[in-house]
């Protein structure tokens, strides 16, 4: 999947997270801002990943803000910050998220 | 739950409304100059009608931040402001954005994925989103072995190039094995930016160890300075110019070996001078700051300032004296479309 622009999605609010697409070169690399990193910051890495690869993309810049969200929150984020980066929101791409 | 909405500060009420939260929240300055910029500015209203915070956006910088003192929920509204500018940046396709707020903020801005670029004892500088200063360095050239080198910088706004920046460049040429030539990235000069970046490296085209670069959003860039809340013009210098010194100093140098900076003076300029003494009080000794007396051609002071008075006084003769044969080409041709923009009001006096 190619990335042609940046793709945002989330809000800065409690229970949320928000999740920034750009093109990248070096695999995904994430800059994550958390309360809970020490403790979530693997796992919370892991969702974006594994749902950016599902999705079709190998390389991306990815900032994250998150606000304490729940992996299926953390999850649709960033499937929604994708399909924006890839200009694909006219076909939604929700199996990603099973 | 509070609710986001948007304020139109062209209705007099509701700009007396904002206005008078914003003093409560401490913030004094609403000069013209400042409030005329604002694009987009977002109110939270809560349950009762009142309104508990606001925030707003002019380009791509975050003014006029505040949130109701009441401590149990302060945070969640700083987040919902914030968050509410974003999602209006994002609308206008905006995915890098800069505040300049007070030194104790900053905190509150790092957890919501803003990067401190700079902070003084009293304001902090922080950009969010993408590209960020990582990726402007990282496109920037480099020669082989830059850090076993001698690299050098200039930053200058060349409005326009003249035969000082010229004897500049060529004696920071001449003293280093690479030279970095930033120009000012931001457009409000009588040349325009592109105008001004093609004649530095036109100029400069000579000094094969020179590399001509766009200042971007980290050298002097004035969009990034909003200064509503410092007292006075003296003070507002003073923090501008340490920002700009300690991003240059801590982030920009280290990356691209940088040890030294020229600086040339500049006589009829208050605030370059003022520039110049913070630059050399914030670099040194980490960086050496060699601050070059302004070169003359037969007695007489090369200024970009002068030039610009000469294009208005319609006096082509004397301008071949102040500039290389490549930016009088390029004035010679354009002398018309210059002299309509000095007529349509653009200062040149300036810098």
């Amino acid at each position: 999947m190619e990335i042609k622009t940046v793709g945002v999605a989330g809000t800065l609010e409690s229970s949320d997270i928000q999740i920034m697409v750009s093109a990248g070169q070096n695999g995904i690399e994430i800059d994550l801002e958390s309360e809970v990193a020490k403790s979530y910051g693997d796992q919370i890495k892991k969702v974006i990943t594994d749902t950016l690869k599902k999705f079709g993309i190998e390389n991306a810049k990815v900032k994250a803000t998150d606000k304490g969200a729940l992996d299926c929150v953390i999850a649709a984020r960033t499937l929604a910050a994708a399909q924006r980066a890839t200009e694909t929101t006219d076909k939604p791409r929700l199996e990603v998220l099973q | 739950m509070d609710k986001t909405v948007e304020l139109f500060l062209t209705l007099p009420e509701t700009k007396k409304r904002w206005q008078k939260f914003l003093i409560s929240q401490g913030i004094n300055n609403f000069s013209s100059r400042e409030v005329a910029v604002i694009d987009h500015t977002v109110g939270l209203i809560d349950e009762d009608g009142q309104l508990v915070g606001t925030g707003s956006i002019a380009g791509n910088v975050l003014k006029y931040i505040a949130v109701s003192n009441d401590a149990s929920v302060q945070g969640a509204r700083f987040n919902q402001i914030v968050s509410a500018l974003e999602e209006y940046l994002f609308s206008q396709k905006i995915y890098h954005s800069f505040v300049f707020t007070k030194a104790k903020y900053s905190a509150s801005f790092s957890h919501l994925n803003f990067k401190e670029l700079a902070h003084t004892d009293e304001a902090a500088f922080l950009e969010s989103g993408t590209p960020n200063i990582q990726d402007f360095l990282a496109k920037i050239p480099r020669i082989e072995d830059q850090n076993h080198k001698k690299v050098a910088a200039i930053v200058m706004n060349a409005n326009p190039f003249t035969l000082g920046h010229q004897a500049l460049v060529k004696l920071a040429s001449s003293e280093n094995d690479l030279v970095y030539v930033f120009v000012v990235a931001t457009d409000a000069s009588l040349f325009k930016t592109s105008e001004r970046m093609e004649l530095v490296k036109k100029g400069t085209s000579e000094y094969p160890n020179v590399l001509v670069i766009s200042g971007g959003d980290y050298l002097v860039s004035q969009s990034t300075f909003p200064a509503y809340f410092l007292k006075s013009p003296d003070e507002l210098i003073a923090t501008q110019t340490e920002i700009d010194a300690l991003i240059f100093k801590n982030t920009i140098a280290p990356k691209l070996a940088i040890k030294k900076r020229y600086l040339g003076t500049e006589p009829f300029s208050r605030t370059t001078n003022f520039y110049n003494q913070s630059l050399k009080n914030t670099l040194s000794p980490k960086i050496d700051v060699e601050i070059v007396k302004r070169f003359c051609n037969n007695d007489q002071i090369i200024t970009a300032t002068r030039v610009r008075q000469l294009i208005k006084s319609n006096n082509l003769k004397d301008i071949s004296n102040l500039v290389p044969t490549t930016t009088f080409d390029f004035i010679n041709k354009n002398y018309q479309i210059l002299q309509e923009r000095i007529k349509k009001g653009m200062n040149i006096n300036g810098n």
